[in-house]
């Protein structure tokens, strides 16, 4: 049978987040993996709203050498 | 007018450079009838890879308003000084005034620098400890 699941619940939602910033890196890398991908919002729970605005964030956050694009960086 | 979210990177050889280049870029927003809302160095960083053979660099942080001539002539700056490593310019809807996350933790790290020796201070009123403390404030010192 179907073994119980805990519903995941999205993280900005909860917090009532106005607008994800680029600069909390400390809360960016919460939602990347340690290779430096960003994790799906289907294993986090981030509902689609903030997984767009996260995607944004993280992406400025490496432009600016914040957060590392993958782990193979010399 | 506009507002906008000024990020540069500098090489941290041109480090010194630092509060002169800011002075030039605030002079520049002034003088033409702009605000600055929030200026942070977040100061020398490790960056999460290495740019131009750099690992560390110095972070610069600016919410300003300012027209869009001004603007034109910063990143103009940014692009032909080789002291910036990277810049990034975003239009924001409204002014931001409160420390970002980074500022933060620059603070942090120095509150944890410069206040360390202070509860240790404290702790010889607290009378039982006192006498176990105190020679060991004298031995950091």
């Amino acid at each position: 049978m179907h073994y119980h699941r805990r519903k995941k619940i999205c993280y900005f939602s909860a917090n009532n987040v106005e607008e994800i910033d680029f600069k909390d890196i400390e809360l960016l890398k919460k939602f990347i993996t340690e290779t430096g991908k960003i994790v799906p919002s289907r294993i986090t729970g981030t509902c689609a709203k903030y997984q767009r605005q996260l995607t944004n964030a993280i992406k400025v956050a490496r432009f600016l050498s914040l957060l590392p694009y993958c782990d193979a960086h010399k | 007018m506009r507002h906008y979210e000024i990020i540069f990177i500098v090489h941290p050889d041109q480090s010194e450079q630092v509060p002169a280049m800011i002075d030039r870029y605030s002079k520049m927003i002034t003088d033409s009838q702009g605000t600055i809302h929030r200026l942070e160095n977040w100061g020398r960083r490790q960056l999460a890879y290495q740019i131009d053979k750099v690992h560390k660099a110095h972070y610069i942080l600016m919410n300003v308003e300012c027209e869009q001539p001004v603007l034109d002539e910063l990143t103009h700056n940014f692009r032909f000084n080789d002291a910036v490593l990277r810049h990034l310019i975003i239009r924001r809807d409204s002014a931001i005034t409160e420390p970002s996350p980074l500022a933060k933790e620059v603070d942090k790290r120095h509150h944890t620098y410069e206040e360390r020796p202070a509860p240790v201070q404290m702790q010889p009123e607290v009378a039982s400890e006192a006498t176990v403390s105190e020679p060991s404030t004298e031995g950091d010192a």
